[in-house]
This record gives structure tokens, sequence and C-alpha cells, in this order.
């Protein structure tokens, strides 16, 4: 198995236009995802990110908010998922309930060190 | 990952919440910061939708909100009064209220008197019934704009501009959720049964598809009706005898619609769908609500509802005796074709035809096309059971041109069918 990296963009922002009820559903949804994820042996971990941090940019170390001014998108959260291709992760990764809010998800295999 | 699953997810628990919280807070805060109080709430369920989706629920999910919930409004509400001492001033004036102590003892007597100093609050007498409902739904039952929309059949934008004129009303109508002593008067319980009342028959009436929150609005009517009960006892036996009715009407829920989603008649319904336990609930309150003299029509309507469940079959129903209770309601009550129509469909299972049909054409239905959808569906029916199934197709076809909503244009094709099939 390698191990992969998957990280959640999306725009938090949607998320104050939800009802409390469609808010619950979609934490149902994700929590569902993510004992499938287990069962089937793919989860590792992961770790939802506070929406607010801080940008820093080139030579001058510019500090922002973050990259984008217009809206809160950002990172909400990363996984760590254990698949045999980023062919096989990448199925996985389209059931991420994020997708269906809008969100975007982006996979990177972790490059295994040498000890 | 933590120990605590998907299932254990409660139904509607941020819904349920919602109200519950917001209930607290403004009781401490008081209403000038209903905005936002709302959006502190909004914010400890987005808080909510990014932890616990990673990490599985807490112990206490409605604990844990709550928790959020007041460390986001000390911090909103102290940035809003940073140029005032409200703060300190206020804290000190409620030192009883314990609302910093003790966040996790969520329920019991403090959790109910803030849900109904709320609940008197959304049904401002200076409201509509109709805004009184959506406020109710939207700050105390933790509704979304879409959800009440969708339920009261107006548009989102109707919704929120009603709902944003209710709020500025009750800003301005001072400190009813912070005076020490809460003691509603009996015609203020009255209206809010009132607006319970009308918030189940919203979420009961069969005019649109099954498939939408009707459900959980009579849930919701009935838990506050439940809230109401034990106010006075003036009002007590009003309450249960609304309560009874409620649950009568409940217990045929299930089995008003066919499979293609067209309602069915009383006659139609398989009354082994019939729910007992809401049945007997029903006796159970009905029997409450007679140890007091009062007589209101929420005691005659429950009556008439017990008739219908404790019927073994359709042609067993006591008409005679619905029709003289149908009289007593008209009795009591304000002049309403509704009710005379009622007595009259009741009468027709006993008196002569032609008589039933003078009567009917007697009601003036001037332009309220719902009463005369009602009134033309009720003769179809009538005529069909007489077998005249020429002038019973005549008259659905009226009620079709009347009809508003898919699901009555669905009922009425139907009965048309049948009369031709007959025929």
């Amino acid at each position: 198995m390698k191990e992969y990296l998957l990280l959640i963009r999306e725009n938090i922002d949607n998320y104050g236009k939800m009802t409390p009820e469609e808010m619950q559903q979609d934490i149902a949804n994700h929590m569902k995802w993510v004992e499938q994820l287990i069962e089937n042996g793919n989860f590792k971990g992961g770790n939802p990110l506070m929406p607010d941090g801080k940008h820093i940019k080139g030579k001058s170390k510019i500090v922002t908010d973050g990259p984008y001014i217009e809206t809160k998108e950002g990172i909400s959260g990363y996984y760590f998922l254990l698949a045999e291709s980023l062919e096989a992760v990448t199925e996985i990764a389209k059931g991420c309930p994020s997708l269906a809010m809008g969100g975007t998800i982006e996979l990177r295999e972790v490059m295994q060190m040498p000890e | 990952m933590s120990q605590k699953g998907v299932e254990n997810l409660t139904a509607h628990l941020f819904r349920e919440n919602s109200g519950k919280m917001v209930a607290v807070l403004l009781r401490h805060y008081g209403v000038t910061h209903l905005d936002t109080i709302m959006d502190v709430v909004q914010d400890a369920f987005e808080a909510a939708l990014l932890k616990w989706r990673f990490s599985g629920l807490p112990e206490n999910p409605s604990a844990w909100l709550m928790k959020v919930a007041k460390n986001k409004a000390f911090n909103a509400i102290q940035r809003e009064n940073k140029s005032t001492t409200f703060l300190e001033e206020h804290f000190t004036s409620n030192s009883n209220y314990s609302i910093y102590e003790n966040f996790s003892d969520f329920e019991g007597d403090e959790l109910s008197d803030s849900q109904l100093r709320l609940l008197f609050l959304c049904c401002h007498p200076k409201l509509s019934p109709q805004n009184q409902i959506i406020s109710t739904l939207y700050i105390l039952c933790g509704f979304g704009i879409p959800e009440i929309a969708n339920a009261l059949l107006m548009k989102e934008e109707a919704a929120k501009k009603a709902l944003s004129r209710s709020k500025n009303l009750f800003k301005e109508s001072g400190n009813l959720l912070l005076k020490d002593n809460f003691h509603p008067s009996p015609d203020q319980i009255d209206m809010v049964n009132t607006i319970t009342y009308l918030m189940f028959n919203e979420g009961y009436k069969t005019t649109r598809s099954p498939q939408s929150i009707d459900h959980d609005l009579c849930f919701e009517a009935i838990r506050l009706t439940k809230l109401i009960l034990n106010l006075n006892d003036e009002n007590k036996s009003e309450s249960q005898a609304l309560l009874a009715l409620m649950f009568f009407n409940l217990s045929r829920f299930e089995s008003r619609f066919d499979e293609k989603e067209i309602p069915l008649t009383l006659e139609e319904q398989n009354r082994d769908k019939w729910n007992n336990i809401f049945i007997e609930e029903g006796f159970s309150y009905l029997k409450e609500s007679t140890s007091s003299e009062k007589v209101t029509r929420y005691h005659v309507e429950a009556c008439i509802a017990s008739l219908h469940a404790a019927a073994p079959s359709f042609t067993e129903t006591p008409w005679p005796q619905i029709a003289a209770l149908y009289s007593t309601l008209e009795n009591i009550s304000a002049p309403n074709p509704l009710i005379e129509l009622n007595r009259i469909i009741a009468q027709s299972y006993f008196l002569p035809f032609n008589l039933i049909i003078e009567k009917l054409d007697s009601i003036y239905s001037d332009n309220d096309e719902r009463l005369q959808f009602l009134l033309s569906t009720s003769k179809g029916d009538i005529y069909k059971r007489n077998k005249k199934y020429k002038l019973a197709a005549a008259a659905f076809q009226q009620a079709l041109n009347v009809a508003n909503s898919p699901t009555d244009f669905r009922f009425v094709q139907k009965k048309i069918e049948e009369c031709m099939k007959a025929d």
C-alpha cells in the first residue's frame, strides 16, 4: 500500500447558507465516508484545519490572511489515505462528500524516505 | 478516529439544539442581541461541521455545541459592548442565573423556561398568525428559510422579509426574556395555542406532496404545546384538548396518501395503518382535558377526532353524534363556513340527499377558491355515494377548475375516473 495526502479545499462561506438540518446531513455524510474508509483499510489519519491562517510570500515575507481576498476559500482539512495506486485512491477520493458542496480535492503521493 | 460513529448522530440534533441554544442565550443576553445570537449558533454548527466530520462525535454533542456557542456569544457580545458597561451590570443583576457555571445541565426547568419565553416572544400579538409561525419555526424550532418557505407555500424572499420585520419588532419589544417572573396571561396562552394549532395544521394538510417536512412541523407543534401545558391551570384543559386533537390526527398521518401520493379520504384509508400509540395518547389527553368544566373548540374537535379514531370501520362511524358535535362547534365559534360544511358532510350520511345538496348550495363561498374546491369535492362525493355519477363527475370537474396544488389535482382526477368507470 502507498500513502497519499488528500487536501480538501472549499469555500467555508457556503456553510453559512446551510440550514441546521443540512449541516447535520453533511456531517453524517462525512462520517459515513470515513467509516467506510476505515472498514476498507484506506484510512490512516486526518484532521480538520482552523478556517483562519496566515499566508507568507517570497523573500519580502509579506504576511496576509490568505491567498484569496474575496472568499473564505481555503484548505479545510486533510486526510492520509492508503491505496494501491494513484488511480485507486482517485476513485476513493471521488466519494468525498466535500465535492458535492463544490469543494476541490488534491491528491499527492507521500514520498517514502529510506530509513 | 473517535469512538462514537455516525449512528450516534441523533435525527434533527442540530435543528433541535438550535432553538434550545438560541432560547438559553437570548434569555441571558436579551433580545437586542437576537441577530448576533442567531449568527453565533450558526457558527457553532459550522465549527461542529468542520471538526466532527474528521473526528467523529464528541461524548455529548448537545453540550459541545452549547459550550462553543456560549463562548462565541460571550466574545461577540463583549466586542459589541466594548464601549458600554452593559455586560458587567448585567452579570451582577443576573447573578442567580448561572449561565457560565454549568452548561452541561442543558435540560430541565431552566431550558423549558427559556424556550417558553422565546415562544411567547415569537407569538408577538402585533404579528399576523402567519408571521408568528414563521418566527417560531425559524428562531425557536431551527428551521431554515427554504424549509419554512416550502412548508408555508411561500417564496423564500417573502419569508426572509417577514422574518426581518418581525425581528425588528422583537428588538423593540423590551425585556420579556429577561424579566425575573414570567407569567403570561390566559389570553396570551390562548393565542400561542392557536399558533401551535395552525402550525400543526400546516404540517398535516395534504395539499402538497407528503415528502416535505410536514411531519416535523406536526411534531414541533406537539412539542411546543407540551411546553405550554403546565403554565397555568386556567388554560391547562385547553392545551390538553389541543394535544388530544393533534395526536388523533397524527395517528392517521401515514395513511393519508396512497402509493401514488394521492390523498385518501377517511373512507379509503386503511385503518390498520392508523397508529395505535398516538390514538391512545390522544385518549389519555382527552380524558385529562375533561377534568375541567371549560369546553373549547379544541375539546369539541378532539371529541370528533376521537369518534373517528374509535370507529372500527368507516361504516360504523357515529355520524349523528359527529354532526351534533359540529353544531356545538358552530355555537361556540365565530361563523365559519368550513365548520358548517363539515357538519353538512356528517349529516349527509343520515339525512335525505336532496336536502344536503340544498344546504351545500346555500353556503356562500364568495371568492374563496379553497372553500369552492371543498364544496365541489363534497358535492361530488355525495352525488357519487348516491350513484348519480354524471352529476358527481360534473361537480368534480368544477373542483378541478379551482384546484391549486398538484395533489388536489391528482385527487380530483382520480375521483372523475372513478365516476366514469362506475357510470
